[in-house]
């Protein structure tokens, strides 16, 4: 099927590539269809457009490659969208990222709301991490 | 506003399927058990609205900032 994009025009999408967020992102409600697509070569980040909304579109990256030992529980979120049989190898986490309009260098990523994705159902939900000792505002763009 | 007295070890019920239960008051901390079925999402408020503010500023980026962050990353590392 074929999707309008403010930043990337017309694209082509499979239909079983779509992801389905019962509950949409946090603020986003309605919009519960997105598609998962690579930045560019040599960029560690993904666009996760919505399949419903041409202008919105979020920047998302694996929190491993800035937060090696970056620990959350997905048990609970997995469990409330019934994704009983799930196991590793079915799911990916993304972080949100976050760039202040022509401030690349103050690109931050989000470590409180993990989006989990069961890539085997095409299924995704928000996680909201409650104690952790993580920010909401991470920095990406400092020598660790 | 419902507003409702309970003292610890009580409970209110929402609809069918959720229970409120007081724990424990401490001081001007009150800790709550909620019961409720697994696809009612259930959130410290502070911290959802965090979030949802997060992903409102997140969700307008310009390709070319990203462009340029990647850029700023690679040669960082």
């Amino acid at each position: 099927m074929k999707i309008t994009t403010t930043r990337f025009g017309v694209i082509s999408v499979k239909k079983d590539k779509i992801i389905y967020m019962p509950s949409g992102m946090l603020g986003f409600p309605e919009k519960k269809r997105f598609v998962l697509f690579g930045h560019r070569e040599n960029s560690p980040f993904l666009w996760y457009q919505s399949v419903d909304d041409p202008s919105l579109a979020f920047v998302v990256t694996s929190p491993f490659l800035f937060v090696p030992n970056y620990d959350v529980e997905v048990d609970e979120a997995a469990k409330s969208m019934s994704w009983d049989d799930a196991d590793e190898n079915d799911l990916e986490l993304y972080v949100i990222a976050n760039i202040p309009k022509g401030e690349p260098d103050k690109i931050t990523a989000n470590l409180i709301g993990p989006l989990l994705i069961n890539i085997r159902k095409r299924q995704a939900v928000q996680m909201v991490i409650a104690s952790s000792p993580y920010s909401h505002k991470y920095s990406l763009a400092v020598r660790q | 506003m419902l507003v409702i007295t309970r003292k610890p070890g009580e409970r209110i019920t929402i609809g069918d399927d959720i229970v409120v239960t007081v724990i424990e008051v401490k001081g001007s901390l009150v800790r709550l058990g909620v019961d409720a079925p697994r696809s009612i999402s259930i959130h410290r408020q502070e911290i959802f609205e965090r979030i949802q503010k997060q992903n409102l500023e997140a969700s307008g980026i310009d390709v070319s900032d990203l462009n340029m962050a990647v850029a700023i990353l690679n040669k960082i590392q």
